[in-house]
Order: C-alpha cells, then sequence, then structure tokens
C-alpha cells in the first residue's frame, strides 16, 4: 500500500497533458545539491519519465557538477540501497522528492 | 614543524565542510565539528555499513589541504585509537585507508607507500580516479564503508 502511495505521488509531477508519467527528483552530490531549483545555473533538472534508467540521472548528475573523471565509480544511492544502474524508475516506487546521493569512489591501493 | 600556517588550513577545512556537511547529512553520517578550531583542525564522521554497523573516524587536518587529512578510526569517544577493530574490513590491514587523500597511507606516516609523495595527494590512486576535497574524500569512504562485513580485527 505504501509503495502504490510513493508511486502515484511520483507520478504527479508528470505529464498532465497526457505524456508520460515524471518524477521530480533531488540528488545530493559531493559537489552540491540538484534539484528543480539548485544549482541555478543548471543546464537541466532531475525530473524524468518514471520509465528512464536510473543510469541517465547518474550521467546527468555528472554532467551538472563536471564529474569528468571516468576512472572513478558513480553510483545513485537511496538511503543505504545502490540502484541499479539498468533499472528504471518507475522500479524503484520514488516518490516526487525523493533524495537520491551520487556516490563518488576512487580506486583502492 | 607545520608545513603551512594554522589559521590557513582552518579556513580551508571550514570553507570545504559546508559542502562536506550537507552531504554527509544526505546520506545519513554524523560530521562533528563542535571542536574546529586553529589549534584543532579536526571533525569525526560516524559512518554506518549497509549491516548498520557503525565506525568512528576522525580527520585531522593540519596542514590541509598542502598535505592530505590524517584519517584514522577511533572508538565511540575518540579516546582510544588505531586499532584493527576499528576499522571496516574494506581498507587496509596496516591498519590504514590506503588512498593518496589518507596521510596515514604514505610510508613516511608508516603506511605501506613509500612510492607516492604526500604533496601529490590529489592525483588518481589506482583502480579509481582523482578524489580532491574532503566532500569527496567522505563519499568515497561512505561508498566503500557501506560494504563493510565487519571489522580489521
Amino acid at each position: 500500500m505504501a509503495e502504490e502511495k510513493s508511486h502515484d505521488k511520483g507520478n504527479g509531477g508528470g505529464g498532465g497533458q497526457g505524456g508520460p508519467p515524471q518524477v521530480s527528483l533531488r540528488v545530493q552530490t559531493p559537489r552540491g545539491l540538484w534539484s528543480e531549483t539548485e544549482p541555478t545555473a543548471a543546464d537541466r533538472r532531475p525530473v524524468y519519465p518514471i520509465s528512464e534508467k536510473a543510469s541517465r540521472v547518474i550521467e546527468d548528475a555528472r554532467a551538472v557538477f563536471k564529474f569528468t573523471e571516468a576512472d572513478n565509480e558513480y553510483a545513485l544511492l537511496l538511503g543505504k540501497e545502490r540502484l541499479q544502474p539498468e533499472r528504471t524508475l518507475a522500479s524503484y516506487h520514488l516518490a516526487a522528492g525523493t533524495l537520491l546521493i551520487l556516490s563518488v569512489k576512487g580506486g583502492n591501493a | 614543524m607545520a608545513v603551512i600556517e594554522q589559521a590557513l588550513s582552518l579556513e580551508q577545512v571550514k570553507e570545504e565542510l559546508f559542502m562536506a556537511a550537507q552531504f554527509a547529512e544526505a546520506a545519513g553520517l554524523v560530521l562533528d565539528a563542535r571542536g574546529l578550531s586553529e589549534e584543532n583542525v579536526k571533525f569525526r564522521v560516524t559512518f554506518v555499513s549497509r549491516t548498520g554497523e557503525p565506525f568512528f573516524a576522525e580527520f585531522d587536518c593540519a596542514d590541509y589541504p598542502v598535505l592530505p587529512p590524517f584519517i584514522e578510526f577511533t572508538d565511540e569517544t575518540g579516546a582510544s585509537r588505531g586499532l584493527h577493530r576499528y576499522y571496516p574490513n574494506v581498507f587496509h590491514g596496516t591498519p590504514c585507508v590506503c588512498m593518496r587523500y589518507s596521510r596515514k597511507a604514505y610510508g613516511e606516516r608508516g603506511g605501506p607507500h613509500s612510492d607516492w609523495r604526500m604533496f601529490d595527494w590529489r592525483l588518481a590512486t589506482s583502480g579509481g580516479g582523482p578524489i580532491r576535497n574532503l566532500a569527496e574524500i567522505i563519499s568515497d569512504m561512505h561508498a566503500k564503508i557501506l560494504d563493510a562485513t565487519g571489522r580489521l580485527g
């Protein structure tokens, strides 16, 4: 039941004109928060069709904050859960405004 | 002997802690910088593994950012430090966080890497890219500690 509600909220921001349902997210990175309003100069916003894959959110968050270091490992975390890049946002039943973490992981010596 | 004035280290740490604290809070970590001062450029972060086990790390940022922080795991109070049992089992058995951003990893500080130069701490560690500031250090440690299945000792 809770999942159902959460999913509905996620759809709430979406394609009110008959487009695909969308979800607005917030993504905290080590270089700042990405949201519908922050950073002001961002060239894109974390609003996605729920059919979008998590990998797209990672790519966009990296682009906004210029995480160009290709050798680091980037992952989206929902609490302690690592979102699988190939899975859709819908499969995680993300509510509107859900806060995700862009985790940046370096090597190991 | 200090490499740079502590006041400069303190200023830099305060500047970077703004972002680091924001990241830590969002990630569910506890960052405690209440004791931060020119004489004590240190703060503490409580990390938690995916299994719910807490790990307590102290970041000594004397001479930062010329030199990387000295990162040490401690007991909950911070009174006892550096023992294997305080370390999550995702780090080097020295014990230390074996990354260029960790002062304890360098040979001159008892770590395994006599092949690294401390002034180059922002270079990439093998198997990854560069980690350049406190928020990224915390992110890297958080990502690794999540996967810890226990302690080094």
